[in-house]
């Protein structure tokens, strides 16, 4: 009769942590009956899952329209990226393009320079060019190779397309050419259709021009200037320039004939020197 | 029993985003477990047999939505509402701070439960890297969201018992 009592209040008393423990224990239950796998029918996760059902498929519904947002948002975003990633892309490779080409460019100048070298006897060095001119009062520019590679002055400096000029100064790594549009140049030349000679040189106020040329031979626009060979300069045979302009004065024994020189030295890159030996062409 | 309802569905609701929104969120791999602040917020505020029992189903729960075997969520959430429901009785509890520091306490002893009963019951290859990544991260953000939480609790009690008295 006492101990009832006594209970009671005991159990009054710690209720929740002795409701705690029976929760605990039906937990371990459940645990060890699911492990063995005897929890087949349980009511409790049946009603769970009937009141939680169409809560989840409604929340997931809404979890999918934003991860479509978020897809939508993540695929814009990656065109984003994927559109910079490509626009860097094409930088690199237009820059390798122009590598590629630029390479490509040499390679034909270089092949050119060959072809050339192989049609000429004697040395030839092959020298690129450093600087041009820094005045306008003379027309130069600075080659890579000087005499510890075999330049000398009074060299002829060519390339496929023509004559460049003439090497007037040498040291060891670099070497100054005096280019055939300075006035203080002078090429013997031919008129390749008549055979007519004159000096190619530079002026300071009409350009290239062709002087020495009787007023009686038959120079006319568009006629090719070649190199005589009999400077002991430059190789008999290679252009010089074309024909621009011709004038006959009343007066005097020679024309003015302006030209067009054959080479522009300021888009010249690579070049060969020819030794004054060199003084005809194999062909 | 309408308190007792009330957090049920708050459970329910709290399980839902669980399974639902906060895998949208970049939390990793860790799911925060919102219902373990809940059943601390139960053991704090309402220290009562249908509290417990509310810890229990909850956990239950989780359990039926997403473990392999049921009773291991009910376990902890038990134990957790029974630590801290000892606790307290001794610690002044009431500052966000503090419930932060609670609510990562209990996150930690729902990990030892969580760990207790696997290893009894299970057996699986790398759990023990697994299980402290899991326990760290989980308790790393029950006890941040533990503030926020704590008081939208506690903002829905008083609106609850408000319209509760007007019906």
């Amino acid at each position: 009769m006492t101990i009832e009592p006594a209970m009671l209040a005991f159990l009054r008393r710690n209720q929740v942590p002795l409701s705690c423990c029976f929760c605990l224990v039906l937990s371990i239950y459940i645990i060890s009956a699911s492990a063995r796998g005897q929890l087949k029918n349980e009511p409790l996760g049946a009603v769970l899952m009937w009141i939680m059902r169409p809560l989840q498929i409604a929340a997931q519904g809404t979890v999918s329209w934003i991860g479509g947002l978020q897809d939508h948002y993540d695929t814009l975003a990656g065109f984003r990226s994927e559109n910079e990633r490509l626009r860097k892309r094409v930088q690199t490779l237009e820059i390798e393009r122009q590598k590629l080409l630029e390479a490509q460019a040499t390679n034909s100048s270089l092949k050119q320079l060959l072809d050339l070298r192989s049609h000429l006897s004697g040395t030839a060095i092959t020298a690129s060019i450093i600087a041009n001119s820094a005045t306008s009062w003379f027309q130069s520019c600075q080659l890579n190779k000087g005499s510890a590679d075999g330049v000398r002055k009074g060299m002829a400096v060519v390339t496929p397309l023509g004559v460049v000029g003439q090497v007037v100064a040498v040291t060891p790594r670099t070497a100054k050419v005096l280019l055939l549009t300075d006035p203080n140049s002078g090429i013997d030349v031919l008129v390749q259709r008549t055979r007519a000679r004159g000096i190619v040189s530079g002026s300071l106020e009409n350009g290239t021009v062709l002087k020495y040329v009787k007023r009686s031979e038959d120079v006319q626009e568009g006629d090719r200037l070649i190199t005589s060979g009999t400077d002991g300069v430059f190789p008999k045979g290679m252009m010089v320039g074309a024909v621009t302009k011709v004038l006959k004065q009343h007066i005097g024994l020679f024309q003015f004939i302006e030209v067009l020189p054959a080479v522009q030295a300021a888009r010249v890159e690579d070049v060969l020197v020819v030794s004054a030996a060199n003084s005809t062409e194999k062909n | 029993m309408r308190l007792f309802l009330l957090y049920f569905f708050i459970g329910i609701f709290l399980i839902l985003l669980q399974s639902t929104f906060l895998h949208l969120l970049p939390f990793g791999p860790v799911v925060p477990d919102l219902v373990l602040v809940l059943c601390v917020y139960l053991g704090l505020h309402h220290p009562t047999t249908g509290a417990a029992m509310g810890s229990f189903v909850l956990g239950y729960a989780v359990d039926v939505v997403s473990s392999r075997m049921l009773g291991f969520n009910a376990f902890a959430m038990t134990l957790v509402f029974l630590s801290v429901y000892f606790s307290s009785r001794t610690i002044w509890l009431h500052h966000p701070v503090v419930s932060s520091l609670i609510v990562l306490f209990a996150a930690l002893v729902k990990g030892l439960a969580m760990v207790l009963v696997w290893v009894i019951f299970l057996r699986s290859e790398g759990f023990w890297m697994g299980a402290g990544r899991y326990i760290i991260g989980e308790a790393v953000w029950a006890a941040a969201l533990a503030p926020l939480l704590f008081s939208l609790f506690r903002r829905c009690e008083n609106y609850f018992k408000k319209f509760g008295a007007v019906v």
